[in-house]
């Protein structure tokens, strides 16, 4: 029970992501009896069909436009896990909303729309996942209902998306053939695809990792988020990135690499005698040295210490040539610039873009960036905590990036 | 994964959040707290945030129409915890009579929101920390941790910015708009009772089952339906969240008057 895998619903505008996720639900219980009694109420006041899409589309803007505006997540249990499904809206100028929910999914699922494979909007997704590094994904050829359940439908359909994904080096677990309105393949085998000899959409999903294997022997990394002040003295607060500390280890701080030892490892009521990610304590060191919020405490030495940095970045504001956003990693926040785009395009059409330097949301590019201080970094592939940063203009984000 | 570092990690991103949002605004930060199982749950997590003394205020916005539990559970524990609380309430409303026998929405605005707003113009509060779920309510599913308020309270629902990867939207005193933090939005029902049972938290008895009824979420005494059910521990409570298929919020009137009453509340300012 207590394993929650986090999975996002991607693909394109009215692909049926909502749909699916509220099949997902009703099929395998997960709704409550006054969640069915308003869909079915809803529904009707809006001379529809049972409309699932509701589950999730809580807003009024989106009922009455039928279309996802925000990013949700919602709970959905079998006997054997649990899942927190995400759902994103799929239209172009919802960007941000969409990467806003996808940021927090170990796992995807990626609705293509049988009828029209692979638009710009399957494209867009797809090429968001990627960038967020997320690796298990799961394909539902959709709207299968509408094609009899035609076997080449789903090979074509099937075709065009894997050459699509392994064009950009990303890989599929599953491609299951579906109709998520009828409920085919979703919680058990359909009787209607005899010719599908894999899984059905649930079995998949149980059998997805829950944790980042490649993360798990990481060394120990402790951003510093805050210096409370206590009778003993300073107390460095934050979340341990990943792995493990004990009381007297030796450690040490960015950016200089001064050494440094544990004192004491404190949390409410108490001290502890070791700790590991992802738990939020406080630190204690014998050496009375003056930190701040933004170094990081560390064990091993393979921390890239750096003011120059190449950097894979997703825009969702425009960024204009000599502009300095604050490049902001972990609690590291330090003013920045682009000292040059390497390459660039639109997410959605794979078009290069015509100005050089200026770069338009919705574009993804490679590139170089020079920090005003040095900053303490790992790569991506790594350590995806320390990996990624965001680029931020006054309040807001401006762009998303990961270091390569 | 076991249940313990399940657990621990909730609590953990939890107060993470609170501690950006204190290292951001310091004094500035009120926390809310209503004396029922989330809020309780939220009073717990600041505490282990400070690692002692607690630095920032309490609020408890008093309708006056609370269970007599609360107003007892409230005194017992701002007391033993050592909590600065601030009480609000909307006296000039009270006087004027306005009551939930009358008309829910009004009642909600202006013994809730209205007094909120009150209680954080006296004190030049400009963040407020709110024990929402993600799972309580289709529309607080709609939330993000840090979700900017306006003067008027309002809430742009269309255009919330983007937060990714633990960074989120601040902002530099904007005029006399406020920031709403909700560092318990990834928690679930069923996850603050393990919780509970964990920590050993107290929770007002109105939760146990009596009669075969209980609360499973309490409020006002008028607006707040029991459930049927005969779960009168917390282990019990654990065992008939795991089956139940019953919304929540069930005996909250303000949810479900009409389609979206509670979408319209919120997009006032109400929690």
């Amino acid at each position: 029970m207590d394993r929650i895998l986090r999975v996002v619903i991607a693909g394109e505008v009215d692909a049926g992501k909502s749909t699916l996720i509220g099949r997902l639900l009703y099929d395998t219980g997960s709704l409550h009896n006054t969640a069915i009694s308003e869909i079915l109420q809803a529904s009707s006041s809006h001379g529809s069909g049972l409309e699932f899409a509701y589950l999730l589309d809580g807003l009024e803007e989106e009922r009455e436009g039928q279309l996802t505006i925000d990013t949700t997540q919602i709970f959905c249990r079998n006997t054997k896990s649990g899942f927190w499904f995400i759902d994103v809206p799929g239209h172009a100028e919802l960007l941000r909303n969409m990467l806003c929910g996808s940021s927090y999914a170990q796992a995807a699922i990626l609705v293509i729309d049988a009828t029209k494979p692979l638009g710009n909007g399957a494209i867009r997704h797809i090429n968001v996942l990627n960038f967020l590094g997320i690796k298990q994904i799961v394909v539902v050829i959709n709207k299968l209902d509408m094609l009899n359940f035609d076997k080449n439908a789903f090979e074509r359909a099937k075709g065009e998306t894997l050459g699509f994904l392994e064009s950009i080096g990303m890989k599929a677990g599953y491609f299951i053939p579906l109709s998520a309105c009828q409920g085919d393949n979703i919680v058990k085998k359909s009787a209607r695809t005899i010719w599908y000899k894999g899984q059905c959409l649930i079995s998949a999903l149980c059998f997805l990792e829950r944790l980042h294997k490649t993360e798990r022997k990481e060394g120990f990394y402790f951003p510093i988020q805050d210096v409370y002040m206590h009778q003993a003295g300073q107390v460095f607060v934050g979340t341990i990135l990943s792995g493990k500390i004990k009381k007297n280890d030796l450690v040490y701080v960015s950016a200089q690499g001064k050494q440094n030892r544990v004192k004491a490892i404190r949390v409410f009521g108490k001290n502890k005698l070791s700790a590991l990610a992802p738990q939020s304590i406080g630190l204690e060191l014998v050496k009375k040295d003056r930190l701040v919020r933004g170094q990081i405490i560390y064990k091993d030495s393979e921390l890239l210490i750096s003011s120059e940095i190449t950097a894979k970045i997703l825009c969702v504001q425009p960024i204009i040539p000599g502009e300095r956003p604050f490049f902001n990693c972990a609690t590291q926040q330090v003013p920045c610039c682009i000292k040059q785009v390497i390459k660039h395009f639109s997410i959605s059409t794979g078009a290069i873009s015509e100005h050089e330097d200026c770069l338009d949301k919705q574009n993804l590019a490679e590139v170089f960036i020079m920090l005003q201080e040095k900053v303490a970094v790992k790569r991506f592939a790594q350590l995806q905590a320390l990996g990624r940063f965001v680029l931020k203009r006054d309040r807001g984000i401006v762009a998303a990036g990961v270091i390569v | 994964m076991n249940s313990s570092s399940y657990l621990d990690e909730l609590e953990s991103r939890s107060i993470n959040i609170i501690r950006e949002a204190y290292w951001q605004y310091r004094e500035k930060l009120a926390v809310l707290w209503s004396m029922g199982k989330d809020s309780t749950t939220l009073v717990h997590l600041v505490r282990k945030v400070f690692l002692g003394d607690v630095p920032v205020s309490f609020i408890h916005i008093d309708t006056t129409f609370k269970f007599k539990q609360i107003y007892a559970f409230r005194d017992k524990y701002a007391k033993k915890w050592g909590i600065n609380l601030i009480i609000a309430k909307n006296n000039d409303a009270l006087l004027a009579g306005i009551s939930p026998y009358k008309n829910r929405f009004n009642c909600c605005d202006s013994l809730k929101t209205k007094a909120l707003k009150e209680v954080i113009k006296k004190y030049n509060f400009k963040v407020l920390l709110l024990a929402i779920r993600r799972d309580e309510h289709l529309i607080r599913a709609k939330e993000r941790y840090f979700s900017q308020r306006d003067k008027e309270f309002n809430w742009d629902y269309n255009h919330q910015p983007l937060e990714m990867w633990e960074q989120y939207y601040k902002t530099e005193h904007e005029e006399e708009g406020h920031l709403r933090v909700h560092p318990m939005l990834h928690w679930r029902e069923i996850d603050i009772w393990r919780y509970i049972k964990r920590e050993r938290l107290p929770v007002i008895d109105l939760y146990f089952a009596k009669n075969n009824k209980r609360y499973r979420s309490i409020g006002c005494q008028c607006c707040c339906g029991a459930i049927e059910s005969s779960a009168n521990s917390i282990d019990k409570i654990i065992r008939e969240l795991a089956v139940t298929r019953v919304a929540e919020r069930l005996g909250r009137a303000q949810d479900k008057e009409k389609e979206y009453m509670m979408q319209k509340l919120r997009s006032l300012g109400y929690m």
